[in-house]
C-alpha cells in the first residue's frame, strides 16, 4: 500500500514521454491517452486521499533506505488535500485542452511539458526532504516557463522571460537556504533539521528563513515580489492560466509557505507578521489593480494576486480559525479561478479576442458560457451559497478574534472591490446590447469541463458542513496546528 | 571566514547582473554566475585541507578514514544543482533568440509590450 505513494509523480514522468511517441502514429489518440493518464492520477490521488484521511498519514522512505539516509516521503491529510485538489483540476482542464490546444502546433510537446510539469508539482507534495522538495520545485518551474511561451507569440516571450528571470532569483535564495541548512546542520531531511535547529543561533535561523520566506513569497507572487504574475498568467494558453493560477502557485508557494510556517521555524512566530503583511498589501494592490484593466485575462490574474492575500492573511493570523480559511479559500478559489479563466478561454475561441473592449453582448452570442462565466465571478466576489464566501467570513471572523479588527475591515472593504470589478465586467461585457448577434456557442467539449467546475463551485461549501468537516478539513488544520515528527502507528520520520 | 565573504561578493555581483543589466545576454551571465556561486557553497561546506577521496579501503581504520575523508552529498547535490542551471540558462539563451526574432533588440526596456 505505501509503495503508491509515488505514483503520482511515477505516472505523469511516465506518460510525459510516452505520449509524443503515440503522437507519431495518431494525434487524436495522443490526447485521449492524456486524458486517461490524468483521470488514471485523479484516481489514484482519491484512493490515497481515502486511506490518508481514515487511517492517518503515510510515510515511506525512497529505495528502501533506512531513516536517518534514505530521502523520505510524507502523505499526510494536508499534502493530500492539496494533492486531491490539483489532480482534480488538472483532469478537467486536460478534457478541455483536447479540444482548446488544436489551434497551436505541435500540440504533444504540450502534453508531455503540462505532464512533467504536474509530476513536479505532484512531488513537491510527496517529499519531506527540503532538497527533493527543491529539484521538484525546478521540475515544475522550467516547464511552466515552457508552457507560458507556448504560443511563441511577441507578448508570450516577454511574459516568459519576465517570469523567468525573477523565479531564477527565487529558486538562487532557495539554493542559497538549503546550502546554509546543509552546512550549518549537516542535514537535508526536514524533521531531522527541526531536532538540529535548536542549536543554530538565531542570526542563522533568521537568515535561513527570511531566504525561504522571500523564495517562495516570489513563487506565490505576494505583493514586493508579484511583477511577473499578470504578465505570466495573462499570456499563457487558457488551460494553462487556469492551472497556473488555479494550482500551481498554491502547490509551488502557498503549500511549501505552509510547511514553513506552521511546521519547519515554529520557534519564530515573528513570520506571520511578515505574511499578514504581505497578505494585507497583495489583497489591496490586487484588487485596485484589476479595476482598472481593459483586457479580461490580466483583470483574473491581478485578482489571483488579490484572493492570494487572504490565503496569506489566514496563515499569518494562525489559529483554528485561520488555518481552516486558508484551506478552505485555496479550495473554493481554485475552483472559481479555473472555472474563469477556461470560460474566457473559450470566449477567446469563439471570437479571437480577450480584450473588453472589443467584447459586447456576449450573453446573446454564447450564453451557456455567459451562465458558467457568472458562476465563477460570483464564486470568487464571493455571494453566499459558494465556498469563497464561507471561507471570506471565516478569515474576516478570524482576524477579529485574533484582535487585528482593522485587517478584517480591509478584507470586507477588498471583497466588495472584487465584486465591484466583476459586476462591471458583467455588466459591459457579458450582459450589455450588441448591435449584430449571431448565436455561436463554444464547442460541447469546451462546455462540459466548464460546467462540471461550476457544479464543484457551487457545492465547495459543503466541505464546511460539521460531519463532512470533521473528516477531511479538520484533519488537515490539525497538521498545521500541531505537527509531529513522531508517530507510534505510522513511523517516524527522523 | 574570508572566502565565504568572497562567495557573497560574487554572489551580489551575479545579482547585480541580473537586475541592473539591459541587456538579455548580460542577464544570462548574471544567471550563470549566480548558479556558479551557489555550487561553490556547496562545495565550500563539503571541503576538507588535504581530504581525501571517501572511498573506504582495506588499510584505513574508520576514525581516520572519518577525520581525513570529504563530504560526498555536496558534490552530489551540486551535480543535480548544476543540471537545474543549465536548463535555466539553455532555456533563456533559447527564449533570446526567439526575442530577437520578433523584437529585434537584446535591450529589455524597448521589450515592453505587456503594460498596466
Amino acid at each position: 500500500m505505501n509503495h503508491l505513494i509515488i505514483l503520482p509523480v511515477a505516472i505523469y514522468l511516465g506518460a510525459g514521454f510516452l505520449i509524443p511517441l503515440i503522437a507519431r502514429k495518431d494525434e487524436v489518440l495522443a490526447g485521449i491517452a492524456g486524458v486517461l493518464f490524468t483521470f488514471l492520477v485523479f484516481i489514484t490521488s482519491l484512493f490515497l486521499s481515502i486511506d490518508v484521511f481514515t487511517n492517518g498519514r503515510i510515510v515511506y522512505f525512497a529505495g528502501g533506505w533506512e531513516k536517518p539516509l534514505g530521502i523520505a516521503l510524507m502523505l499526510d491529510p494536508l499534502s493530500c488535500l492539496f494533492l486531491l485538489m490539483t489532480n482534480t483540476i488538472t483532469f478537467i482542464i486536460m478534457l478541455y485542452s483536447t479540444v482548446y490546444m488544436k489551434k497551436f502546433t505541435g500540440v504533444p510537446y504540450f502534453y508531455t511539458l503540462f505532464m512533467i510539469m504536474l509530476a513536479g508539482m505532484n512531488g513537491i507534495l510527496i517529499s519531506m526532504d527540503i532538497f527533493n522538495i527543491y529539484v521538484f520545485f525546478e521540475v515544475a518551474s522550467i516547464a511552466s516557463f515552457t508552457l507560458v511561451a507556448f504560443g511563441l507569440k511577441a507578448e508570450e516571450l516577454e511574459a516568459s522571460v519576465k517570469y523567468t528571470v525573477m523565479s531564477i532569483i527565487a529558486s538562487t535564495m532557495i539554493t542559497f537556504a538549503i546550502a546554509l541548512i546543509y552546512g550549518l546542520t549537516g542535514t537535508l531531511n526536514i524533521s531531522a533539521f527541526m531536532s538540529s535547529s535548536a542549536g543554530l543561533s538565531p542570526v542563522h535561523l533568521w537568515f535561513i528563513a527570511g531566504l525561504l520566506l522571500s523564495g517562495f513569497a516570489l513563487k506565490t507572487a505576494l505583493v514586493p515580489f508579484h511583477s511577473w504574475l499578470p504578465d505570466a498568467h495573462s499570456m499563457a494558453p487558457a488551460p494553462i492560466s487556469a492551472i497556473l493560477s488555479g494550482m500551481f502557485i498554491k502547490v509551488v508557494g502557498l503549500y511549501v509557505l505552509i510547511r514553513i510556517t506552521t511546521n519547519i521555524f515554529i520557534t519564530l512566530p515573528q513570520i506571520r507578521i511578515v505574511l499578514l503583511l504581505f497578505g494585507v498589501f497583495s489583497m489591496l494592490f490586487g484588487g485596485l489593480m484589476a479595476y482598472g484593466q481593459k483586457n479580461i485575462k490580466r483583470l483574473y490574474a491581478y485578482s489571483t494576486i488579490s484572493q492570494i492575500g487572504y490565503c496569506a492573511i489566514g496563515l499569518g493570523i494562525g489559529g483554528y480559525l485561520g488555518y481552516l480559511g486558508v484551506l478552505m479559500h485555496f479550495i473554493a478559489h481554485g475552483f472559481s479561478k479555473a472555472l474563469l479563466f477556461l470560460n474566457i478561454g473559450a470566449v477567446e475561441y469563439m471570437t479571437g479576442t480577450t480584450e473588453a473592449d472589443q467584447l459586447k453582448g456576449l450573453n446573446d452570442r454564447m450564453p451557456v458560457t455567459t451562465l458558467f462565466g457568472s458562476t465563477g465571478m460570483l464564486g470568487i466576489a464571493g455571494v453566499p451559497p459558494m465556498g469563497n464566501f464561507w471561507s471570506k467570513l471565516i478569515i474576516i471572523i478570524a482576524a477579529i478574534q485574533a484582535g487585528y479588527p482593522g485587517i478584517a475591515v480591509l478584507c470586507i472593504i477588498v471583497a466588495v472591490i472584487t465584486l465591484g470589478y466583476f459586476l462591471k465586467l458583467q455588466r459591459t461585457v457579458y450582459y450589455s446590447r450588441a448591435e449584430e448577434s449571431v448565436k455561436a456557442e463554444a464547442p460541447k467539449m469546451l462546455l462540459l469541463p466548464m460546467g462540471i467546475l461550476a457544479v464543484l463551485v457551487f457545492i465547495s461549501g459543503i466541505l464546511l458542513i460539521p460531519g463532512i468537516r470533521q473528516h477531511s478539513l479538520d484533519k488537515a488544520v490539525s497538521v498545521m496546528e500541531n505537527f509531529s515528527y513522531t508517530d507510534i502507528k505510522t513511523g517516524d520520520l527522523q | 571566514m574570508i572566502i565565504y565573504i568572497l562567495v557573497a561578493l560574487m554572489f551580489f555581483t551575479g545579482l547585480y547582473g541580473i537586475i541592473a543589466k539591459k541587456n538579455i545576454i548580460k542577464i544570462i551571465v548574471g544567471v550563470n554566475i549566480v548558479g556558479y556561486v551557489t555550487s561553490l557553497l556547496f562545495v565550500i561546506f563539503g571541503y576538507k585541507w588535504d581530504g581525501i577521496a571517501p572511498i573506504l579501503t582495506q588499510d584505513m581504520n574508520y576514525s581516520q578514514f572519518v577525520e581525513r575523508a570529504v563530504d560526498p552529498l555536496p558534490q552530489a547535490l551540486v551535480l543535480t544543482s548544476i543540471v537545474i542551471d543549465l536548463a535555466f540558462v539553455a532555456f533563456l539563451a533559447a527564449l533570446a533568440i526567439r526575442i530577437f526574432e520578433r523584437y529585434g533588440t537584446f535591450d529589455i526596456d524597448k521589450i515592453r509590450r505587456l503594460k498596466g
